[in-house]
């Protein structure tokens, strides 16, 4: 009897306003609003329409949503997905052609967190100060002329002026 | 009776379902079929059938063209076309339509009214 056990599916022309929970796949193609909780995936199919509160493992948003998303693994906004609201995840996928207005929060890293400042603090003046520096002192390095003093010399002649400098 | 059942192909064209886990407290309308296995608590509103398998359970107000229970349905119900209570369905409630079964050994409690007020 029951042709499609294990999958819900909410039509094109359906509205439901209120709170929906459930322990199984949820696909949305009409209108949601209300609350939505459920320890498996929501699907917001592009005809989907979700203003909710949407609490989930995994939610994939080709359709729109309006309300914040709260997932225990991920949250992917497809190229036809729209979203405005706050998704709280540690795992968030918004690929190009994608609409988002809100707020992401991938939960704690304390390991990057602590990296990044120290990071910061070493590279920073390295990158404009030190870059020319170290450039040079590769070239030495490398047997070649450095470039500011003297204007470019074919290679070949470089490598005679060395022996020249070497026999005095 | 067999006569008059609906084979269940337009079960599997339905577009919309109800799973068993889910729980909907709060309203649904709609202009398609729907199929509950879950639970629905609040009101359903349908252009459409609602079917009731056996594992759903309502606690509403229904109102649709068609209505099929298989499960449990607590609240009024309301068709503009008929309404079928299959065998081993439990149904606390008053019923309006056209059109009315009652197979044996559905249990149903509340009041029938089959007078036709215009087509709804």
């Amino acid at each position: 009897m029951a042709t499609l056990d294990g999958s819900t599916i909410i039509g094109e022309s359906i509205l439901i306003n209120g709170n929906l929970n459930g322990d199984e796949d949820l696909t949305v193609r009409g209108r949601v609003e209300g609350t939505v909780t459920l320890t498996k995936t929501l699907v917001v199919e592009p005809t989907g329409v979700v203003k909710a509160e949407v609490q989930v493992k995994n939610c994939v948003i080709a359709g729109a949503v309006a309300g914040n998303v709260t997932a225990s693994e991920s949250v992917e906004i497809t190229k036809e997905g729209r979203m405005i609201g706050d998704i709280s995840a540690p795992r968030v996928i918004i690929v190009d052609g994608a609409s988002f207005r809100g707020r992401i929060d991938m939960g704690e890293f304390e390991v990057r967190e602590g990296e990044r400042p120290a990071l910061a603090a070493r590279s920073r003046p390295a990158l404009s100060v030190r870059r020319p520096a170290a450039k040079a002192e590769a070239a030495a390095e490398k047997g070649l002329p450095p470039r500011p003093p003297e204007p470019p010399v074919p290679a070949g002649l470089g490598a005679k002026k060395k022996v020249i400098v070497r026999r005095k | 009776m067999a006569a008059i059942e609906k084979p269940p192909t337009p079960r599997s064209a339905a577009h919309t379902v109800i799973g068993s886990s889910i729980v909907i407290d709060g309203e649904i309308t709609g202009d398609e079929d729907l199929v509950i296995l879950g639970t629905v608590k609040g009101r359903v509103g349908l252009k459409e059938s609602l079917y009731v398998e056996s594992s759903g359970v309502i606690e509403a107000d229904i109102e649709t063209a068609n209505v099929e229970v298989s499960g449990q349905v607590t609240g009024n119900i309301s068709a503009s076309e008929k309404v079928e209570l299959r065998a081993n369905c439990k149904v606390v409630g008053d019923i309006r339509a056209p059109r009315i079964l009652i197979a044996d050994g559905a249990v149903f409690k509340g009041s029938v009214d089959m007078e036709v007020k215009g087509a709804k």
